[in-house]
């Protein structure tokens, strides 16, 4: 029989006391897996919001729409500013744009958009709102560069008598010298695009737009260099005021840097609240198992002590002695164990819900309401928590009982004749 | 049984000056006060004193259980207290069988299991443990109690797989603390035939009150204030002196 054995078997010396320690330290590990479980939520959290929250600064000329046929708006970003942001930390990509208005009777005016195939569509005044959904036709592609043809919204195409089965055939002619109180004529002959696409942006101003590949409406436009709009976006909210701060002082004389920081700092900040009161509750949990395997296995040492003395004086050495009793505290956490995951399975939820809740809700602003609440914490058992169990379980054993093993290893065999 | 300890020829035990010395507060308590002591290889010594004489004290010194403040002690060929306590503890595994007052049976092994665990301690492999663990318990007329745990034996039976446990590891020496003292006459009368027995094969050293079961010794050593007072028994065959 080793002494792994005869710790396994020490377990069960008293059912009475085993169920009172296992109540006793599941309750922290039911903690601990409400707290990981809030972790693992807030981390899903920030991965969605990651997606969700706009991550992208837009620069424009300074003091100017940056449309090539506005009024009092037509300056547009110099060329090199796009290689420049290219070579900014953190821009994880750079969209730009050349925009230019149509008259549209009803509407006022159309919008005209060269972008490149690969980019984001952006619908004007719902920049966060990109690629609207194609209900006919096709999106423009790769192979659409420099070529007449563009995608443009059911809104538009209805002003322009375009149907859906009209799709591939359609056509659709701009009248550059068409004027509007904010727009002027520009001199260049009108010019017929194929259409091959008909999106819904579910927007009303958001249809009123025209896509057209980038060199085309160079082309179309006559803008040999320059740009309306240029979409940067960073790899992270989080580093998005580190490159808005490194945009301002290299393009802030020339550009104005429309930003959405706020919202990246908020998420930063309440990640950053939640993830730490979850911490700090692992923490706790852990601390709490420490406590209750310290108190309880000095109990065991004390009681045993005779028998400590008895396994010396047989002539057990002190590391067999001390491996038993550190079976048997591990044994008492994994059980622990078992008890906390049970009663996170049921009322692990609810408790977690409660915290996260509470957690997070101050951090919350009113429009982000829905998708907390679609977040919420739910009871999952995968590997990873898994592994946070097996690993609290042999840190609260190993630091639960350093105490009494240390006792354990300066008993005295004559501790055997105390007993008598 | 090992007969490979023996440095001074027929002395098993060799105690010169040992001494041991406690401190209570400010008192400065001597259990043992230079005992002169030698006992042969095989036999039964009897350590007769009152309570608190040093008898126990002195069982534990032999025994590698305490070490002596000062002195030689020297067992089975080991001065032991110059020993480090890896090779005491490896002294009591292989060279010293205990039996205690109160069996210090483990509670939740059974009797067999209780036999096994120095041949455990020892490495000796599983298959041989469990067939001498089985032979000692026979020996002693347990054989229908292998499977017992502790608190289903009486006082004599349980006394009895402490006796086995002792030979385990075939120890030259047997050191018995007051191993009747929790029994009644007649199995306390029973236990101390068997130690006997076993004091035909090797030195069994039993520290007791009951001065009737003393007589059984081959030799009856007397301790008073940590002082030893009488010399051995005429019937000693083996070569044995105390000097005070």
């Amino acid at each position: 029989m080793s002494m792994v054995r005869i710790g396994v078997r020490n377990l069960w010396r008293s059912k009475l006391r085993l169920v009172l320690v296992a109540a006793l330290i599941g309750t922290p590990f039911f903690l601990l897996l409400v707290m990981e479980s809030i972790g693992d939520a807030v981390q899903r959290q920030t991965d969605v919001l990651k997606e969700s929250v706009n991550n992208t600064l837009q620069l424009r000329s300074r003091g100017s729409m940056g449309h090539v046929n506005m009024v009092g708006n037509e300056d547009l970003l110099p060329q090199d500013a796009l290689a420049k942001v290219k070579g900014v930390d953190h821009v994880a990509k750079a969209e730009p744009y050349l925009l230019a208005m149509t008259p549209t009777e009803g509407h006022n005016f159309a919008m005209v958009v060269g972008v490149d195939p690969d980019d984001t569509r952006r619908l004007e005044s719902h920049g966060e709102a990109g690629n609207p959904k194609i209900i006919a036709g096709r999106d423009l592609t790769e192979a659409d560069r420099g070529k007449r043809v563009a995608i443009i919204g059911q809104g538009f195409a209805r002003w322009a008598g375009l149907k859906p089965q009209d799709i591939g055939q359609a056509a659709l002619t701009l009248d550059l010298k068409r004027t509007h109180p904010v727009i002027f004529a520009l001199d260049r002959p009108p010019v017929t695009l194929t259409i091959v696409g008909i999106y819904a942006s579910g927007y009303v101003f958001g249809d009123m737009q025209l896509f057209m590949p980038f060199d085309t409406f160079r082309e179309v436009y006559g803008v040999r260099d320059g740009i309306s709009w240029l979409f940067v976006r960073a790899d992270s909210a989080e580093n998005l005021p580190a490159v808005e701060k490194q945009l301002r002082a290299m393009l802030g004389n020339v550009a104005d840097i429309i930003s959405p920081t706020t919202v990246a700092e908020f998420q930063t900040t309440a990640t950053r609240a939640v993830q730490r009161l979850a911490s700090s509750g692992i923490a706790l949990a852990a601390a709490l198992m420490v406590i209750v395997i310290f108190f309880v296995m000095l109990l065991i040492v004390r009681e045993r002590a005779w028998e400590i003395g008895t396994l010396k004086a047989l002539g057990a050495s002190d590391a067999g002695i001390a491996m038993s009793f550190l079976t048997e505290a591990i044994l008492l956490c994994a059980i622990g164990a078992i008890a906390g995951v049970v009663l996170f399975l049921f009322w692990g939820g609810a408790l977690a819900h409660l915290i996260f809740g509470l957690g997070i809700t101050p951090f919350l602003p009113a429009q982000y309401n829905t998708l907390a609440g679609t977040l919420a914490p739910a009871p999952r058992f995968g590997p990873t928590t898994l592994g946070i169990l097996v690993a609290a379980c042999l840190f609260a054993a190993l630091a639960g009982s350093a105490w009494s093993i240390r006792q354990i290893i300066r008993l005295s065999p004559i501790e055997a004749i105390r007993h008598e | 049984m090992n007969d490979t300890h023996s440095p001074l020829r027929g002395r098993l035990i060799v105690l010169r000056e040992a001494s041991k010395v406690y401190r209570r507060g400010d008192q400065v308590v001597a259990a043992l006060d230079g005992i002169n002591l030698e006992v042969p290889e095989r036999g039964m010594v009897a350590l007769v004193g009152a309570s608190g004489s040093g008898k126990s004290s002195l069982l534990h010194i032999v025994g590698a259980m305490d070490r002596p403040t000062s002195g030689e002690v020297t067992v089975a060929g080991q001065r032991l207290d110059t020993l480090p306590e890896s090779a005491l503890t490896a002294f009591r595994r292989n060279t010293v069988g205990f039996v205690f007052q109160s069996f210090n049976l483990i509670p939740n092994l059974s009797a067999l299991e209780n036999v096994m665990l120095p041949m455990e301690f020892a490495g000796t492999a599983a298959p041989e443990r469990r067939r001498r663990a089985t032979d000692l318990l026979t020996r002693v007329g347990l054989s229908t109690r292998l499977t017992h745990r502790p608190r289903e034996l009486s006082g004599g039976e349980q006394q009895r797989v402490a006796i086995a446990r002792a030979l385990a590891n075939d120890p030259p020496l047997i050191l018995a603390d007051e191993p009747t003292g929790n029994l009644d006459s007649r199995t306390g009368q029973m236990i101390y035939e068997l130690l006997k027995e076993i004091a035909k094969e090797r030195t069994v050293i039993v520290v007791t009150h009951a001065e009737p079961l003393a007589q059984l010794a081959d030799q009856i050593v007397h301790i008073k204030d940590g002082r030893l007072s009488q010399g051995a028994q005429p019937g000693m065959k083996a070569r044995s002196s105390l000097t005070q």
